[in-house]
């Protein structure tokens, strides 16, 4: 399960467990220490009160010794003879090594202390395995306490864990309780040190969101506002189709009415252009583009609408400009800036495109020697939705008020300036596109 | 009657002049707020329909500007449906009236006529003078109760002379009622539709005053 509670209760009761072992070894090993010094105390008091007694007295078999059954008793005389064994079944080696030894004999181990007085020697021994059992009996008291402990100590940590996580719960509902438009910062204020980064990081993504959303929202409302002047114009040329009374009327009603639709696609189209640019939206892989073959392209295209305006129209190209971007946004770019010309451009001008790698940057201009635009009017050409004042221009040619806006977003996007100048022979308006990366 | 239609959206603009045309108005149109101070200081329209967003000089500017001067020809504005503020500006600045994006011709058409009325004091659509009767919603004719077709100038001339009876209109006063700019103003066009509105109408019902002008005579209803 993967819960930070979880874990850290794993991880707490792990240690825990290890604790109480760690406490129940060290128990264990102390208490045998202590055992061993007690027993071998009581081993030399043992041997020293058979000594200082007559030997005589002490009868085979009695009991009045403490622990007796786990004693055994050897005495010698000065020969070598055996006077006295206290537990004959219990067989222990003829041992004249004074002192305390311990000794391997096939009944365990024994702890033996000899002792020699006057003619006799004296040997007390004792079962190590009863040490162990006292010292285990000891370490076993200790730790059952302990044990007996654990599940309350998890019961506690269960719940001190999940107070100390509650931050992060109460961040989490506040996230939840949010509404999708509400992206005003959560408050970071009383949030304990682990949790305020996230929170923090949380508020720069909500801020950046807010402020995504508010462009969005300002291209929305400018999108409807710029749909509804193309759409109650067609709304009145149809009433004007409706009211013709004869022929040639209707047929020029008509005619108007089909222009106004084609303005209202082309904004909405221009509008879809321009949403596709949106920052974040497009991740579509750079290609390598030969900006002549687009201008070529564009030309092509457009030249219908040039011939039907007696626009003359051409391109002058030096082979093998390249850029690296997105084939359809320069195609767009392209597109965008040779419709503008040819459609403010009154019939019987010119525009030209040119494309050239000029100063080693991939460079495409369009001039042409239509009315061009005012100094002060060529910033705000590329605001959406902005179309020149001053250019008196037939309803036939009306843009979207769109184009110069979608070239920058795609300039922009490719590293490359937009600038604009005098168009040809001092006339009319010639814009620029520098890509900024050397054409290969 | 001579509108003046400033309106910068050259579809909607060339829309409204063919609908304002057909309904029998004579239209002048300008696309932008100093081309309409201009036309407004000739002095010749008897309304204004003004969209309150005219680039170089606003709609709203135009309107202060003309009630400012105590210009008190009607005025009806364009606005947006969900644009209530500027609807509000535009009538706390002076505006008669107003329609709402995309509007219907008919309407804005009633509108204005609506407005034309008020503005010469009279409740009723119909203007009699004598046993002349001029509807100006359906731009009917009677004289004595008998319908008579008129042509669209002929119409014009005789609701120019009805908008001011008694007085003598001179020819270029007559002229700019019945021509807009764009119109080509034909030589001795006044005196043959006045001899049309003579035949029609009865001999004695326009006067020509030598030198001055032409002015309508009341004739009262031989019925009367």
């Amino acid at each position: 399960m993967n819960s930070i509670r979880y874990r850290l209760l794993v991880w707490l009761l792990m240690g825990a467990a290890l604790a109480v072992a760690g406490a129940a070894i060290g128990t264990y090993l102390r208490a045998r220490d202590e055992a061993n010094a007690l027993f071998d105390y009581q081993l030399k008091q043992m041997a020293a009160s058979l000594t200082d007694a007559p030997f005589a007295a002490v009868a085979p078999g009695s009991s009045a010794l403490g622990a007796a059954d786990a004693l055994v008793v050897q005495i010698w005389d000065r020969n070598g003879v055996q006077l006295f064994m206290s537990q004959p079944r219990r067989v222990l080696p003829q041992h004249a090594q004074l002192g305390f030894t311990t000794v391997a004999t096939e009944h365990g181990e024994w702890r033996v202390f000899s002792t020699l007085a006057e003619d006799q020697v004296v040997q007390v021994a004792q079962p190590m395995s009863a040490r162990r059992e006292l010292a285990a009996s000891m370490a076993l008291r200790t730790i059952v306490p302990l044990l007996a402990a654990l599940p309350f100590l998890a019961l506690f940590a269960w719940f001190t864990i999940a107070r100390g996580l509650s931050p992060l719960n109460r961040v989490a509902d506040a996230v939840a309780r949010r509404s999708p438009v509400a992206l005003e910062p959560l408050s970071e204020a009383g949030l304990p040190s682990e949790v305020r980064p996230l929170v923090h990081a949380l508020n720069g993504l909500l801020e950046r969101l807010d402020q995504a959303l508010v462009a969005q929202r300002s291209f929305i409302a400018d999108a409807a506002h710029e749909l509804r002047t193309p759409l109650t114009a067609v709304h009145l040329q149809a009433q004007l189709a409706e009211r013709a009374t004869t022929d040639a009327d209707r047929s020029a009603a008509l005619t108007e009415l089909k222009g106004g639709l084609e303005r209202a696609t082309r904004l909405s189209e221009q509008l879809l252009a321009l949403a596709r640019e949106e920052p974040g939206v497009s991740d579509r892989v750079a290609v390598v583009i030969d900006l002549g073959t687009t201008a070529r392209t564009v030309v092509a295209d457009l030249a219908p609408l040039a011939a039907a305006k007696g626009i003359d129209l051409g391109l002058n190209e030096t082979q093998g400009v390249q850029i690296r971007g997105d084939a359809d946004a320069i195609a767009t770019l392209v597109s965008n800036l040779v419709d503008n010309a040819v459609r403010y451009t009154p019939s019987g001008g010119r525009v030209d495109v040119v494309v050239t790698p000029k100063d080693g940057a991939a460079t495409i201009e369009v001039r042409d020697n239509g009315p061009g635009i005012s100094l002060e009017d060529r910033e705000r050409v590329f605001d959406r939705f902005y179309r020149g004042a001053a250019a008196h221009v037939p309803a036939a040619a009306v843009g979207s008020g769109l184009g110069l806006a979608i070239v920058r977003r795609i300039a922009d996007r490719h590293d490359a300036t937009v600038t604009l100048g005098p168009g040809l022979g001092d006339k009319g308006l010639g814009v620029t596109v520098r890509f900024a990366q050397p054409s290969p | 009657m001579r509108i003046l239609l400033a309106e910068d959206d050259p579809m909607i603009g060339a829309s409204v002049r063919r609908g304002l045309t057909q309904d029998g108005f004579t239209v002048d149109w300008v696309e932008d707020g100093r081309a309409a101070e201009a036309a407004l200081a000739e002095g010749v329209h008897d309304a204004v329909v003004l969209d309150l967003g005219l680039p170089r000089k606003s709609g709203l500017e135009v309107l202060s500007a003309m009630r400012r001067r105590h210009d008190a020809r009607p005025v009806l504005i364009l606005t947006a449906r969900d644009a209530v503020a500027d609807r509000v500006a535009g009538l706390d600045a002076g505006a008669d009236d107003y329609v709402v994006k995309p509007f219907d011709l008919g309407e804005l058409a009633a509108r204005l006529r609506a407005l034309l009325r008020r503005g010469a004091g009279r409740a009723e659509p119909v203007v009699t003078y004598g046993n002349i009767a001029f509807n100006t919603a359906t731009r009917e004719v009677r004289v004595d109760g008998e319908a008579v077709q008129l042509s669209a100038r002929e119409l014009a001339l005789l609701e120019a002379m009805l908008a001011r009876p008694g007085a003598i209109l001179s020819r270029s006063q007559l002229e700019d009622k019945l021509y807009g700019w764009s119109d080509p103003v034909e030589s001795n066009a006044v005196e043959v539709h006045i001899h049309a509105l003579r035949r029609k109408l009865g001999a004695d019902v326009i006067r020509n005053v030598r030198g001055v002008g032409w002015m309508l005579a009341r004739r009262d209803s031989a019925a009367a």
